[in-house]
């Protein structure tokens, strides 16, 4: 009981934590700065708390309550130290951006924090209903964060291309539980999985209809290959930490609940891995098609977003059911996450006001300039590109490796040379920085701030991840 | 008997994702969404008769309040992207072009 309670506790801190701000900001009684600092200390405190507690095999909590629908494991915890990490990231990365941006109000910080509690949720839940109510939690905070600018068009275009997307697939995923539901008398993935491993996938099509359409609803909300168009518009309308908090925490808690629908039987997941065979190799290859042509860096990053979804997809296709740990997985996104964390707090405070520095020229010179921003910046890029000794390369190296030890040697391959296309549109913004004289001072720029701490803070992180190794 | 709810389901379903995908007028487009929302609900309470539990109701209940959040936020884009151009047309708003 008091077990269950501390490994709850992360979810409680958040929530409560975010309700409290909420009431805080609702009363006036704190300002941007100390709301930007309460929900670091949310996210401190939570991940924290998260990390103390060792954990090893499956705890069901409180299982007579919840009827078993909140399972915490290895998987879940690392996948909440990752969102908790992206969280703390983002609030201080916010602070420094607000500095130069007018639109700020201290419920900002309160949504973060909602839409972590949410995550977290959606990383333990085991549980279709549970994981669509968590996941609406975590959407609805994250579509008012898209459009927090409300004087901005773009913006508001935005959240309303996410909002119409992200509902449709929301209603995909209730009527693929409805489906699920009908024939198997349950919405708990082990129970799923029990009444798949008695009675075969491939003979109700209520199973597999169902399971499609829950397939769909997730792999919208990671942006694989034929539902990726939004992503790049919606991350262009969004504000630099909210694109980066997307890009990394959203995608952390879906591929989570992902990966843990899929495992539920072995026959669910051989059903499906020829459709995920192609929907990755699709993803990776749509995805850097798209990032060579654009000129923004936004736009560019959230295509190399796709991309990298693609590289989680293939650790999905070659994933075990029987020995499931995900540590492949929550590696690459722990890898992931502080690659791109790292860029778009550098962005939050180079961008200058407005966000009026976002394409690739504006970055020219940068090095001359701001030789360790720049030089950080480079890091992340390697990283996300997949040079050693960062955690990008380890990353990939685990997924490459995971993808031909279950026999996917053709995916492997299509890693790699996606990989090397990548390569293309990540040195073109260290060329440019490095390899032009400066056309402005970027003076405009917040000197030192929270968002440049976090810049460097992540650049070790990068390092410090690589270094870790992971048992297979 | 069942078989009539469940046909009614997917038909008001297909209604939705039709709804969705052709027409043009923000409103319209989130009230298809609330239609294929509860026409999941439906086949929940269907499939509970089936299996003579309450499940089924219980979850139709969820999907309900997250469908009534979900409706509130969408009043309010509404209203926000009104403020902006005075018109409610999906062709209005194309500054991306993703």
């Amino acid at each position: 009981m008091t077990n269950d309670l501390m490994l709850l506790l992360p979810l409680i801190i958040v929530g409560v934590g975010a309700i409290a701000l909420m009431l805080a900001s609702a009363y006036k009684i704190i300002n941007n700065t100390s709301a930007a600092l309460g929900s670091a200390l949310v996210f401190a405190v939570a991940f924290l708390v998260q990390l103390s507690f060792c954990l090893k095999g499956n705890a069901v909590l409180f299982s007579d309550t919840f009827n078993g629908i909140l399972v915490a494991n290895t998987f879940s915890k690392g996948a909440g130290l990752v969102i908790l990490a992206c969280g703390l990231f983002t609030s201080l990365s916010s602070q420094t951006y607000f500095k130069q941006n007018d639109f700020c109000s201290p419920e900002y910080y309160s949504l973060t924090v909602f839409a972590a509690s949410g995550m977290l949720l959606l990383t333990m839940t085991q549980e279709l209903i549970s994981a669509f109510v968590a996941l609406e939690i975590m959407s609805l905070a994250i579509y008012i964060l898209v459009g927090y600018n409300r004087k901005n068009v773009v913006a508001a275009e935005a959240v309303l291309k996410y909002l119409m997307l992200g509902a449709f697939a929301g209603a995909f995923l209730t009527m693929g539980t409805a489906f699920v539901y009908g024939q198997t008398g349950t919405t708990q993935f082990a129970k799923i999985g029990q009444y798949i491993a008695a009675n075969g996938f491939t003979q109700s099509p209520a199973i597999i209809g169902g399971a499609f359409f829950i397939l769909v609803a997730f792999l919208f909300k990671a942006a694989a290959f034929p539902f990726h168009a939004w992503v790049i518009d919606v991350y262009d309308g969004a504000s630099m930490p909210i694109t980066g908090y997307m890009a990394t925490g959203l995608k952390t808690a879906i591929f989570a609940v992902f990966a843990n629908f899929l495992v539920a039987d072995a026959q669910l997941h051989a059903g499906w891995i020829t459709f995920l065979f192609y929907v990755s190799v699709l993803t990776m290859f749509a995805g850097n098609l798209i990032a060579i042509g654009q000129y923004s860096l936004k736009r560019m990053l959230a295509a190399s977003g796709i991309v990298h979804s693609g590289y989680l997809l293939i650790a999905l296709v070659a994933v075990s059911t029987e020995a499931f740990s995900g540590a492949v997985i929550a590696y690459y996104l722990a890898a992931y996450a502080a690659g791109t964390l790292g860029i778009f707090s550098a962005l939050s405070y180079l961008s200058g006001k407005d966000e009026k520095r976002v394409t690739f020229d504006d970055f020219k010179g940068l090095a001359k300039v701001r030789p360790y921003s720049a030089a950080a910046i480079s890091i992340f890029l390697l990283s996300m590109a997949g040079i050693p000794p960062t955690a990008g390369f380890m990353g990939k190296f685990y997924i490459i490796t995971s993808a031909i030890d279950a026999g996917q040697v053709t995916l492997a391959v299509l890693g790699i040379i996606s990989s090397v296309i990548s390569m293309w549109y990540y040195l073109r913004l260290i060329i440019n920085m490095y390899f032009y004289e400066a056309e402005e001072s970027f003076a405009d720029t917040v000197p030192s701030s929270l968002a440049s701490a976090c810049t460097f803070a992540l650049a070790f992180c990068v390092f410090a991840i690589s270094l870790y190794p992971l048992a297979i | 008997m069942i078989h009539s709810y469940l046909y009614l389901s997917i038909i008001l379903f297909c209604l939705g994702v039709v709804g969705v995908i052709s027409r043009r007028n923000v409103f319209t487009v989130f009230m298809s969404i609330e239609l294929m929302l509860n026409s999941a609900n439906l086949a929940f309470i269907a499939f509970s008769r089936v299996h003579e539990s309450m499940d089924g109701h219980v979850l139709a209940m969820m999907v309900m309040a997250v469908a009534a959040a979900e409706a509130a936020l969408a009043l309010a884009v509404v209203i926000l992207l009104h403020k902006h151009k005075s018109k409610l047309d999906t062709n209005v708003f194309s500054l991306l072009k993703g």
